[in-house]
């Protein structure tokens, strides 16, 4: 293992019953910030599930270098919220985690749990169920919960989508900051300005095939492809 | 598709009536003059209900300042209603404990398949066997009927609920999963309240057959109202058993009425509305409509 690494794939082939990807191998270290790009159906969803554990890669493995419980933070593109359940309560389930057991354990959550309900804005939501809130309001209580839990490795599957511009700023400023605490975060993005705004670097997956660049790579590789 | 579900309907009707057919063994002269016959017994028999079952018992003395409360209706039904009340509660959490460990998605196949076929032995015995054995192993009274109703609930409950959890949403298992939530936390945390509605659902449901059922076990010694229902059976007072089974059927519709009022709280009619007793009542006219 690497130094200083998160995340590490290798030979990794995802799929489920045929392989959507050549071998991938790569590292991915503390505060960096991965955005996944690519066609829909091309396998950047599974991508992200083989890495949270849920879908075994057909060929090769990844090595995850973060605590077992409560390392890995996971928004899966529906969300995975608590549908019957108070904001505060899916707020909460992040908060559970990374807090060592003490006699202030309790009140440590409750406050990691006020404090990233105030800092994605839905402070007057908290004690409303979750299927009352609009598509946008439940992308933010998803994003407090990994926020509440502190991962050193975040995942999100368009965790960005049905936001407007205000609260896509609000989610990105709550990412950078668990970012500037050396979280890493991959990310499937569908719009590659924000993936160019908030981005370190870029995966992209086309025709079976993974390209890893920086954003100054992407750019070239992007006007590039227009030119033709 | 209209035409093929009458099709479906009409073959289906049409079995059954060749199923019953063959099980009177085409004796259907049996029938004839059965509905004289029940009307009859009920103008003559049950009509009118005896209200007494509501007056104070001779012996023991009434020691309470209403008569009511020393009736046989009052007392029986109560007795019912607290054998119906200890057993869903403690069937209930037996039920959760082991459809936890039953659903599929939530445990594996090997730990799984054997709490299933647990679950499926205890409820291939109906209560009213389960409340003739304990009565063998522990004598009459209600505590064999709270444990004959509890194991039934059990049994029954049970599968119910690892139904309900395999047909959950995938996506809040996986983030727990996915972020290391144990599995105690994600049955805690993620799946009882996500299934809340059903659990509830199920949980009064469960009562009210428990309510209904444990005037059956009375009747084999098993305490409740069941106990004078069959003591008025054998001494053919009639009108008696049918004023019992009035308020029988009175608490199971108050039982009913209280369901919809505690399941408006979780589900999402109750965001647009706020349940009251009112519109409790008006929802449960517009669904018999």
């Amino acid at each position: 293992m690497s130094e200083g690494v998160v995340l590490s794939l290798n030979d990794l082939v995802i799929g489920y019953d045929e392989p959507l990807s050549e071998p991938i191998s790569l590292e991915v270290k503390p505060g960096e910030i991965i955005a996944i790009l690519g066609p829909s159906g091309i396998g950047k969803t599974t991508l992200i599930r083989t890495i949270a554990g849920l879908v075994r890669p057909l060929e090769g493995d990844f090595d995850l270098h973060v605590k077992r419980r409560g390392g890995l933070g996971y928004i899966p593109q529906r969300l995975g919220l608590v549908r019957h359940a108070t904001v505060a309560h899916n707020v909460s389930l992040g908060a559970r985690m990374n807090v060592p057991w003490s006699r202030t354990m309790f009140q440590e959550r409750n406050e990691r749990t006020q404090e990233a309900i105030r800092t994605l804005g839905i402070e007057e939501k908290a004690g409303e169920p979750v299927r009352r809130l609009s598509g946008g309001q439940q992308r933010r209580v998803a994003t407090a919960r990994t926020l509440a839990q502190r991962p050193e490795l975040m995942l999100a599957d368009e965790f960005l989508g049905e936001l407007d511009q205000h609260n896509v700023d609000l989610v990105l400023g709550a990412v950078h900051e668990l970012v500037g605490k050396g979280t890493a975060v991959i990310m499937v993005e569908h719009h590659e300005d924000n993936a160019k705004d908030f981005a370190t670097r870029i995966w992209e997956i086309k025709n079976k095939r993974f390209s890893d660049m920086s954003i100054e790579e992407w750019e070239l590789h992007t006007s590039a492809g227009e030119e033709e | 598709m209209k035409y093929r579900l009458f099709g479906a309907l009409f073959i289906l009707f049409f079995l059954a009536w060749r199923t019953l057919d063959g099980l009177v063994e085409g004796d259907w002269g049996r029938l004839e003059g059965g509905l004289s016959n029940l009307g009859v017994f009920f103008s003559e028999s049950m009509w009118p209900p005896n209200w007494s079952v509501l007056e104070a018992r001779s012996y023991p003395v009434c020691e309470q300042d209403i008569e009511f409360f020393c009736s046989v209706g009052y007392l029986g039904m109560m007795e019912t209603l607290k054998i119906a009340f200890v057993s869903t509660v403690l069937g209930f959490v037996g039920a959760i404990t082991l459809s936890s460990l039953a659903a599929r998605n939530l445990m594996p196949l090997s730990i799984a398949l054997p709490v299933r076929i647990f679950l499926s032995a205890v409820r291939s015995l109906p209560s009213l066997i389960w409340a003739i054995l304990f009565v063998i192993v522990i004598g009459f009274g209600p505590l064999s009927g709270v444990l004959a109703m509890t194991f039934y609930t059990i049994g029954y409950l049970g599968k119910l609920q690892y139904e309900v959890f395999e047909g959950m949403a995938n996506d809040p298992l996986e983030a727990g999963r996915a972020m290391g939530l144990s599995r105690p936390s994600i049955l805690l945390n993620i799946v009882i309240p996500e299934n809340s509605n059903h659990l509830l659902s199920q949980l009064m449901f469960m009562f009210e057959y428990n309510v209904r059922h444990g005037t059956v076990i009375g009747i084999v010694g098993a305490g409740g109202i069941g106990y004078y229902i069959s003591t008025y059976l054998k001494f053919l007072q009639y009108d008696k058993v049918f004023a019992l089974l009035i308020i029988i059927f009175v608490v199971v519709v108050v039982i009913d009425l209280l369901s919809l009022m505690i399941r408006s709280f979780v589900n999402e009619e109750g965001d647009v509305r706020k349940p009251t007793w009112l519109n409790t009542i008006i929802a449960a006219k517009k669904k018999q409509a």
